[in-house]
C-alpha cells in the first residue's frame, strides 16, 4: 500500500518516540504470561470488531443457495456480486441513499462554512457585545428542551416532512465553534494584522488568511459532521413521519431489519422479479453493507484527523 | 462624532429603539402560527405561520380540495391570500434590512429609513390584501362550512405596522441631510455584528425557541388542538406523575432502567482507561496501530448498523446458529435460538454493545494522556526499584486520573440522558420492560401515543435535573481540582 508523505512522517516520529519511551522490563515469567494474555486479549477484541463486517460481506457475495443452507461461516463460497446489482433496482433504497448523500454533503459543507465564519467572528474583540454573544452560543450545549418541544418547534417552523429539517438546524454547531475559535486564537496575530494594515477587509482576511490556515481543524469538524449526518436516524424517524421519500438510509435499514415477512418475495411480487434467489436474510445483510461501505471507505482518511480532533476537544475555549 | 449631534439626532436615536424593536418583533412573529395574520378561515391549518403561508401555497390550501371543488371558495381568494403573505414577508424583510442599516452613518441611516418606509408600505399593502380576501371568504356560498374568522395576528401586525410607520416618518424628519460627499460607512463592531446576526438568529430559533414549547406542559393539549384558558390545567400533569398509579409505575420502571444502565456505564467507565494502559504495554508499534485502527471503527457506525451486526451474528439464522449447526451442536434444519428476542440480562447486553462500540474510541484520549506523562517519572521509579506493574499502578494510572475524573463527572451529569438510538433499535415486545429508558419512553409517549403534555413534562424535568447535575459536577470539579469542566 502506498503511503503518503504525512503518514511516513507520522510513523517516523512515532518510532523516535518509541526509542525514548520504550518500556523496559525483564523477561520474568510473570511478564511473559502477562504479555501473552495481553496480546491474546487485544487480538480477540480487535477480531471481534472486524469479524462482523467480514461475515456480513462474505454472506452477501456468496452463492445465495449456500447461504440459505447455512454453509457460509468463515469463507465465501461461489463469489458473485448479483446481490449488489439487485440493490440498484430497489427504488426506495436508492432514494434513501440519495437523501443521505445529499444531507451529508450539503449539511456538512454549510456547517463547516458557518462554523469557520462564526468561529472567526467570536475571536474579534470589536464584535459588538462579543462576550455576551459567545456565551449565547455556547450555553446551548448544556440545556435541551426535550424531544417533544423540539418536535413541536420544528413542526411550528414548517420543517416537518421537509428536507431542510436535516440541514438548517445543524448549521450552527456550538461545540465545533469552540474548537475553531480555539484554533484560530493559536494562529499568530501578526499575519492578520499585516493584512489589515495592507487594507484588507474582514471578509478578505477571513478568506485569504484564516480559512486556509485553519484547514486542519475544519477537516476535523467536517469529518465528525459528515459521520453524524450519515449516521443520523432519529431526526428522520421523528420529523419525516408522513414523507417516506425523505427517509435516510439508516431509517430505511431500520425498517428493513424489523420486517419479518419475506421482503424479497414481496419485492418480487411487486417488481419485475429481479431478486429471484435472495432470502430475507441476505437482503438485510446486503442493505447493511450498502449502509456501512461509505463509512469504511472514508475511514482511512478520517483516522488521521480524529485523534487531533479529540485532543483539541479537551482544550476548552 | 457624538459631540456633533444635534438635539434632533439624539431624539432620533431614541425613536430608533422603537423602530428596531418593532422590526425584530415583526420578523420573529412570522414563525409563530398563533400570530399569523393569514388564517382567515377555519379551513386553514392552525399550525401555519405567516412564513409558511407565504412560501408554500400547497400547505396553505392543503385541506381545501373539497371547498374548491364545491365552489365554497375560489382558488383566486387563496392565491390572493398567498400573494398577500408574500408581500407582507417582503415588507418585513425590507424593514429588517432598514433596521440593520440604521447602525451605519448618517448616509446609511437615510437609506435604511427608505427601506423601512418601503417595508411598512409593503406590510400595509399585504394587510389590505388579506382583508380583501377575508371579505371574499365572508361572501362564500357556504359560510358555516368555511368558517371565516378574523385572526388575532392581524391586529398584532396592524399595530406593529402603525408603530413602524410613525417611527419611520418621525425619523425621516429628524435626520439632517447628509453631506453631499459622504460615503456609506459603518463602525466595524456593528459590521461584524450584522455578519454574526443570522447565525445568532439560527441558534435562537433551534436552541432557545423550543423552550417556548414547555408551555404545553400546563395545558390539556392533544395534537391539532389549541391552547386557551379553557384547557389550562396548571400543574395537573406534574402532580399526575405522583398520583396516577399507571404513570407512577411507568416512571419507576423507566427510571430504574435509565439509572441502571447509566450506572453500569459509569461503573465500567474505567475500562477505557485500562484498555489504554494495557495497550501501552504492547511493544510492537504495528500491532498497536492495528488494534487502535480497528477498535475505533465501531464508534463511527450508527446504532442501526450495530443492530444489523447483532442481527447477523445472533439472530435465528445468524452466525452463532450457523456455526452451531456446522459444529454439530444444533441439528441441521432445526430452528436456532434468536438471541435478540431473549429478554434476560438486557442491561448487561446493552452495556456490552455500548463497550464494543465505544471503548476503542474512549481509549484514545487516555492513550494521548499516557504519551504526555513525563518520562523522568518512569526513570525515577526504575531507580527506586519499581517493576513493570508497579510503574503502571504508581506512575501511569495517577497520570491519567485527572482526565478520568473529568470524564466521570461529565457522565454523572448525563446520567438521565443515555440517548434513545441504542435502546430503540434493540427494543422489541419481549424486552420492552427492561430496555425502555427515559428518552425512549418520552419518544413513545409523545410521538407514538400522542400524549404531548405529559411527555413535555418529562422533558422539562429531565432538562432541569440535568442542568443542576452539570453545575453540581462543575462545582465539585472546581472545589477539588480548581478547574471547571464546562
Amino acid at each position: 500500500m502506498a503511503k503518503t508523505k504525512q503518514e511516513k512522517q507520522d510513523l517516523k516520529a512515532e518510532k523516535a518516540y518509541e526509542k525514548t519511551h520504550k518500556p523496559k522490563w525483564q523477561l520474568t515469567p510473570g511478564n511473559i504470561v502477562f504479555n501473552i494474555l495481553n496480546y491474546a486479549f487485544y487480538t480477540i477484541f480487535t477480531l471481534s470488531c472486524i469479524f462482523p463486517f467480514y461475515y456480513l460481506f462474505i454472506n452477501t457475495i456468496s452463492d445465495n443457495d449456500l447461504v440459505r443452507k447455512g454453509q457460509v461461516t468463515l469463507l465465501p463460497k461461489g463469489i458473485n456480486v448479483q446481490n449488489y446489482i439487485a440493490m440498484l433496482n430497489v427504488s426506495d433504497l436508492g432514494n434513501a441513499f440519495i437523501v443521505s448523500i445529499a444531507r451529508t454533503l450539503l449539511g456538512t459543507a454549510l456547517m463547516v462554512a458557518a462554523t469557520a465564519l462564526v468561529g472567526y467572528l467570536v475571536t474579534k474583540q470589536e464584535l459588538w457585545h462579543r462576550k455576551f454573544w459567545y456565551r449565547f452560543l455556547v450555553i446551548t450545549m448544556y440545556f435541551n428542551a426535550g424531544t417533544i418541544p423540539w418536535y413541536l418547534n420544528m413542526s411550528m417552523l414548517g420543517l416537518t416532512n421537509h428536507f431542510a429539517a436535516y440541514i438548517i438546524p445543524g448549521i450552527v454547531a456550538p461545540y465545533n465553534i469552540i474548537l475553531v475559535k480555539t484554533y484560530i486564537e493559536s494562529i499568530p496575530a501578526e499575519l492578520e494584522e499585516s493584512a489589515l494594515i495592507d487594507g484588507a477587509g474582514f471578509l478578505t482576511v477571513f478568506r485569504r488568511i484564516i480559512w486556509p490556515l485553519s484547514k486542519p481543524i475544519l477537516a476535523t469538524i467536517a469529518i465528525f459532521g459528515a459521520v453524524g449526518h450519515w449516521n443520523s436516524f432519529t431526526d428522520s424517524l421523528i420529523l419525516m413521519q408522513s414523507a417516506p421519500s425523505l427517509y435516510t438510509l439508516q431509517h430505511r435499514l431500520y425498517i428493513y431489519l424489523n420486517q419479518n415477512s419475506n421482503i424479497a418475495q414481496m419485492m418480487n411480487a411487486g417488481g419485475s422479479g429481479i431478486l429471484p434467489t435472495m432470502s430475507t436474510k441476505v437482503l438485510k445483510y446486503t442493505i447493511s453493507m450498502v449502509t456501512v461501505i461509505p463509512i469504511l471507505l472514508v475511514y482511512p482518511f478520517m483516522q488521521r484527523y480524529f485523534e487531533k480532533g479529540i485532543m483539541l476537544g479537551a482544550v476548552k475555549g | 462624532m457624538k459631540e456633533g449631534k444635534t438635539k434632533r439626532e439624539v431624539l432620533a436615536d431614541r425613536v430608533y429603539y422603537v423602530q428596531r424593536i418593532v422590526a425584530i418583533l415583526a420578523a420573529a412573529l412570522i414563525f409563530f402560527p398563533a400570530a399569523s395574520p393569514s388564517r382567515i378561515c377555519a379551513m386553514i391549518n392552525k399550525n401555519l405561520s405567516l412564513f409558511t403561508s407565504g412560501i408554500s401555497y400547497g400547505s396553505l390550501t392543503a385541506e381545501m380540495g373539497r371547498a374548491f371543488n364545491r365552489g365554497w371558495l375560489s382558488e383566486g381568494t387563496m392565491a390572493l391570500l398567498c400573494a398577500a403573505s408574500v408581500v407582507m414577508l417582503l415588507g418585513i424583510a425590507a424593514a429588517g434590512a432598514g433596521g440593520c442599516m440604521s447602525l451605519g452613518n448618517l448616509k446609511f441611516k437615510k437609506l435604511g429609513n427608505l427601506f423601512s418606509l418601503g417595508g411598512v408600505a409593503g406590510q400595509i399593502l399585504g394587510l389590505v390584501l388579506i382583508y380583501v380576501s377575508y371579505q371574499q371568504v365572508l361572501g362564500s356560498s357556504s359560510v358555516d362550512r368555511v368558517g371565516p374568522m378574523f385572526p388575532g395576528g392581524y391586529i398584532v401586525y396592524l399595530i406593529l405596522a402603525v408603530l413602524l410607520l410613525v417611527s419611520s416618518i418621525a425619523i425621516q424628519f429628524m435626520l439632517p441631510k447628509p453631506e453631499a460627499d459622504s460615503e456609506y460607512e459603518m463602525e466595524s463592531r456593528f459590521k461584524l455584528f450584522l455578519i454574526f446576526l443570522p447565525f445568532a438568529a439560527l441558534c435562537f430559533v433551534f436552541s432557545y425557541l423550543p423552550l417556548w414549547g414547555w408551555r404545553y406542559a400546563f395545558f390539556d393539549y392533544s395534537a391539532g388542538g389549541t391552547l386557551s384558558m379553557d384547557n389550562f390545567v396548571g400543574f395537573k400533569w406534574f402532580t399526575s406523575l405522583f398520583q396516577s398509579q399507571a404513570t407512577k409505575a411507568d416512571v419507576v420502571r423507566v427510571l430504574r432502567n435509565t439509572l441502571a444502565m447509566s450506572g453500569l456505564g459509569i461503573a465500567t467507565s474505567w475500562c477505557a482507561m485500562a484498555f489504554a494502559i494495557f495497550l501501552n504495554e504492547i511493544k510492537n508499534i504495528r500491532f498497536r496501530r492495528f488494534v487502535q485502527t480497528f477498535t475505533t471503527i465501531p464508534n463511527f457506525i450508527s446504532w442501526v448498523l450495530v443492530y444489523a451486526i447483532a442481527f447477523a451474528i445472533f439472530s435465528t439464522d445468524g452466525f452463532v446458529n450457523t456455526a452451531a449447526v456446522q459444529l454439530g451442536m444444533l441439528a441441521e434444519g432445526a430452528t436456532g435460538t434468536n438471541y435478540l428476542m431473549d429478554a434476560s440480562h438486557i442491561w448487561l447486553k446493552m452495556l456490552f454493545w455500548g463497550m464494543w462500540k465505544g471503548i476503542g474510541w474512549s481509549a484514545i484520549i487516555y492513550i494521548a494522556g499516557i504519551s504526555g506523562i513525563d518520562q523522568q517519572l518512569y526513570e525515577a521509579a526504575t531507580v527506586d526499584g519499581a517493576g513493570r506493574f508497579a510503574k503502571m499502578w504508581h506512575v501511569t494510572l495517577p497520570g491519567l486520573i485527572p482526565t478520568y475524573c473529568v470524564m466521570l463527572l461529565m457522565s454523572v451529569a448525563n446520567i438521565l440522558s443515555n440517548g434513545m438510538d441504542q435502546y430503540m433499535v434493540f427494543s422489541n415486545k419481549v424486552n420492552m420492560d427492561t430496555i425502555q429508558v427515559l428518552d425512549l419512553y418520552v419518544y413513545t409517549l409523545g410521538i407514538t401515543n400522542g400524549n404531548i403534555p405529559l411527555s413535555t413534562v418529562f422533558g422539562m424535568v429531565k432538562s432541569i435535573i440535568s442542568v443542576i447535575l452539570l453545575f453540581a459536577a462543575n462545582g465539585i470539579s472546581k472545589a477539588v481540582r480548581g478547574e471547571s469542566i464546562v
